[in-house]
């Protein structure tokens, strides 16, 4: 058979990574890979990565195990580009963690069942003790998946799904996803003063949002916090002690307003993920750049890169009852605004004559700032503000 | 004869309880099987195993019940064993079982081969020798059932005179003045207690700690008194390197100790699936490296319409009973029916020497290594009622439940007997486990009284809090 070797390599992290922990293999020795097919995940101190495949063909050589730390460029595993699927005799090298398992099964990998074992019914019921714990909480038991043989309902999945939640203490250990949070957290608010504003604004062009249309005239959907951060970043011409960054004894204005947007990962922590050079971008284009990095942290796919350099950060409201937050300044920028969802309040007209109750809409923005660089009124004048860009913003031509 | 395939929905390779079963509720279901059988439906269990090791041990039984009739004020005299007569009853008692099993298995209309089956890749069944040697039964799905038969040790060749395993044992006539039994699990130990009580010097020659290794230590340790009050020699941690025959009689050499002289050694090692030469090449079936079939939960083989039950199958207790369950798992998969998966961790063990042992569920050691806080309570059946007016005592119930915050039992964990007709009496404890009762629900249930039975009872009521009789 000529020679068809492809090299896979650990790709560029971004400029300043230079290594990554190989955290997992989504094929083993002998499968068939497509290419850009997620091939291994790969973990850096700033985010989880899912790395694809540069070429098409077998995977024959794993060279970087699982947890193994590997250099970017290096090489970690070999893809034959040309190989029968099935000639493939697994090769392990010594760093390879899972050789490919011999032709003996254990009873929970044999191939080919025609209903997998994970495909178990609900319900299943097979102790009358398990039906009376379910009748006595009201609890169907075709609602339940059992974890005993088949399916069947244990007594313990009978009592949690009665009473759910675990039932007993269980030590377990964080992700790297909210390991790496609460390291920047700590950090955060153990090295610099927080000082905290929050004001209410008026809401008003939410409601010409909804009658316009959450989208742009590209079609990108438009978010309640991409407005905010619009206003946000032209604040910023004004204040640009709040476009900022200070570390050491530097304290360092920046030019340009490089935006982060605070994403949560269910259960992994968050990102901050970060629209270069947003001063100057219209609503149209700052849609289009926060939805690309969307796009790109949900199929894993964000560099380093997309997590660096950021000015100033906007936290959006976490649910859409949240009044205020108060956020934790991300190193090393001064400040994060936070803003609260936008909520249909009663109001007082006063600008005809004898005041009146009307519905309108309000929410409420608040900015965590560095203490050591900036005081209470100027933290409250720049939302006032945004405030003011808000109520004034052209969203016919904007979006 | 001309190699025309018959058409069947199951073939089964194999007639012992495992095929069997699947045959009759295969049958009763309106399926049309066929059983590829090298010997005798009924397979290991009802011709070599289980059925004439527990007439024998019944046998044993009846002895000592006679030598302790005066006890009662029955005077026997000139007590004497003709042990060929306890082999005819034997055979009696199987060949009667044998012809019942045949006439069920008739009136369900399943077919029959004499001979040895192989799988081929089509999902067809070669039988190669015997009466019906040629013929090639194919099943829409096939059963492998082809059950185990005894290991011996290497250097210790089978004659069926000086070295035996349990298929040559069970047809002795004569039983041997001194026996070693090699190998003290629950066939080893049926074989020493019924040596024992017949009169024969034992000796039993484990390899690993302790005899019953897989039985809760307390109730092992019940056995192991018994046994040493009884004159049997145990010796545990024995490594056999070989033996010297002469006439009429060997000397075991066991590494480091006193080696031992016998005039029979029964070899009771454990038994190796039968599947070399049950599998043509291609069939897509996993064998593990031990030999065994590896089936998952719905009795699945890795290739697809065929099934395994019974002592083929890798990693399951070699329990006829659970060749049954596994059977009728089969069956239902193969007929669609919603099925629960045999649950290996608290299928019913029960093991026949004197005195019995009967176990369900997790050991105490077995809990604790998993990781649970447990709470354990047993009862001696030296103060039941029962016990004392049958004149047998010797035993403990004992109970190992999930430990509550206020230290009472909750859910039970594992139910361990040993004594009089434990195996009889494990029946509720196997509930109480499977059920998923914690020790308040089941000891609110009630036990005839007088009964060997309390002893469970009183057992699971000190579980929950106060007992009656037990601290």
């Amino acid at each position: 058979m000529g020679c068809t070797l492809a090299d896979v390599t650990l790709p560029s992290l971004g400029e300043s990574v230079t290594e990554g922990i190989i955290t997992q293999w989504f094929k083993k020795v002998g499968d068939v890979v497509a290419r850009d097919e997620p091939l291994f995940e790969v973990s850096t101190d700033k985010v989880d990565s899912e790395m694809p495949s540069p070429a098409a063909g077998v995977l024959v050589e794993i060279l970087a195990g699982e947890g193994d730390t590997v250099k970017t460029g290096a090489r970690v595993a070999v893809i034959d580009e040309k190989a029968d699927p099935g000639t493939i005799a697994p090769a392990p090298s010594e760093s390879s963690p899972a050789p490919a398992p011999p032709p003996v099964a254990s009873a929970a990998t044999a191939p080919a069942l025609s209903r997998p074992l994970d495909e178990s019914p609900n319900g299943v019921v097979v102790s009358p003790v398990v039906r009376r714990i379910l009748n006595d909480g009201g609890v169907e038991a075709a609602a339940v998946q059992g974890t005993g043989p088949g399916g069947a309902i244990t007594r313990r999945d009978a009592e949690r799904a009665v009473a759910p939640g675990p039932s007993e203490e269980v030590v377990v250990s964080l992700s790297n996803g909210r390991r790496r949070m609460g390291q920047h957290m700590s950090v955060s608010s153990q090295s610099t003063p927080h000082g905290f504003v929050a004001v209410e604004v008026d809401g008003a062009i939410f409601g010409k949002l909804e009658t316009l249309g959450r989208v742009t005239r590209d079609g990108e959907p438009i978010s309640d916090e991409m407005v905010v951060s619009l206003a946000a970043v032209r604040a910023l011409a004004e204040f640009e002690f709040l476009n900022a960054t200070y570390s050491g004894d530097e304290f360092v204005l920046h030019r340009t307003v490089n935006l982060g947007v605070v994403r949560a990962i269910a259960d992994d922590g968050m990102l901050v993920p970060v629209v270069h050079a947003a001063a100057g971008l219209t609503l149209r284009a700052l849609a289009r750049r926060i939805n690309e990095l969307d796009g790109r942290l949900s199929s894993r796919q964000l560099t380093t890169d997309d997590l660096m350099g950021g000015t100033f950060t906007v936290a959006g409201a976490p649910s859409e009852h949240v009044l205020w937050a108060t956020p934790i300044i991300i190193q090393p920028e001064v400040a994060i605004l936070s803003m609260g969802a936008v909520r249909l309040v009663p109001v007082v007209n006063v600008s005809g004559g004898s005041p009146s109750i009307e519905v309108g809409r309000r929410l409420v923005l608040g900015l965590s700032f560095d203490h050591r660089v900036c005081e209470p009124v100027g933290a409250a004048n720049y939302l006032e503000r945004v405030a003011e860009l808000l109520a004034g913003m052209d969203l016919e031509s904007e979006r | 004869m001309v190699n025309e395939v018959q058409q069947f929905d199951v073939v089964v390779i194999g007639g012992g309880p495992g095929g069997y079963a699947a045959a009759l509720y295969g049958a009763a279901a309106g399926l049309n099987v066929a059983i590829v059988e090298r010997d005798k439906v009924g397979g290991t269990c009802l011709h070599r195993g289980c059925v004439p090791a527990k007439e024998f041990l019944e046998t044993a039984h009846v002895h000592r019940t006679v030598e302790h009739s005066s006890d009662f004020g029955i005077n026997a005299t000139g007590v004497s064993v003709d042990f060929a007569v306890s082999q005819a009853r034997k055979n009696e008692i199987v060949e009667r079982l044998y012809k019942g099993l045949s006439g069920l298995l008739k009136g369900r209309k399943v077919t029959i081969f004499a001979g040895t089956g192989r799988l081929e890749k089509d999902l067809s069944v070669s039988v190669l020798d015997g009466a019906d040697a040629g013929v090639v039964a194919k099943g829409a799905d096939v059963i492998l059932a082809a059950g185990s038969v005894p290991r011996t040790l290497p250097g210790f060749d089978v004659d069926g005179k000086i070295v035996v395993t349990s298929d040559e044992f069970l047809d002795l006539n004569v039983l041997p003045e001194r026996a070693t039994v090699i190998g003290g699990g629950a066939i080893g130990c049926e074989f020493a207690s019924l040596l024992s009580d017949m009169g024969s010097q034992v000796t039993i020659l484990e390899f690993l700690p302790s005899i019953l290794a897989g039985c809760d230590t307390e109730v092992a340790s019940v056995v192991q008194r018994s046994f040493k009050k009884r004159g049997i020699e145990i010796r545990v941690g024995a490594k056999i390197t070989g033996h010297t025959p002469k006439k009429g009689s060997t000397t075991i050499a066991v590494e480091g100790e006193e080696s031992v002289v016998a005039d029979m050694v029964v070899m009771s090692v454990g038994r190796r699936p039968r599947t070399e030469g049950l599998l043509a090449e291609g069939t897509g079936v996993v064998i593990n490296e031990r030999g065994f079939v590896v089936a998952d939960g719905y009795q699945r083989t890795a290739a697809p319409h065929v099934f395994a039950v019974g002592d083929v199958v890798a990693d399951a207790p070699q329990l006829a009973h659970v060749g049954f369950a596994e059977a009728i798992v089969a069956i239902k998969t193969i007929l669609g029916e919603p099925v629960v998966p045999v649950d290996f961790d608290r299928v019913p063990w029960a093991i026949y020497s004197n005195p019995e042992v009967a176990f369900c569920g997790l050991t105490e050691a077995a809990a604790k290594e998993k990781g649970y806080d447990v709470v354990v309570k047993k009862d001696p059946f030296g103060g039941n009622s029962r016990a004392q007016i049958i004149g047998d005592t010797e035993g403990v119930v004992k109970i190992i439940a999930e430990k509550r915050a206020d230290g009472t039992g909750g859910q039970i964990l594992g139910v361990h007997m040993a004594g009089p007709w434990v195996t009889e009496q494990l029946g509720a404890g196997y509930f109480a486990v499977n059920w998923e009762a914690t020790a308040e629900e089941a000891a609110a249930l009630i036990q005839p009284h007088p009964s060997l039975s309390e002893t469970f009872g009183e057992t699971l009521l000190a579980l929950a809090g106060r007992g009656l009789h037990v601290g």
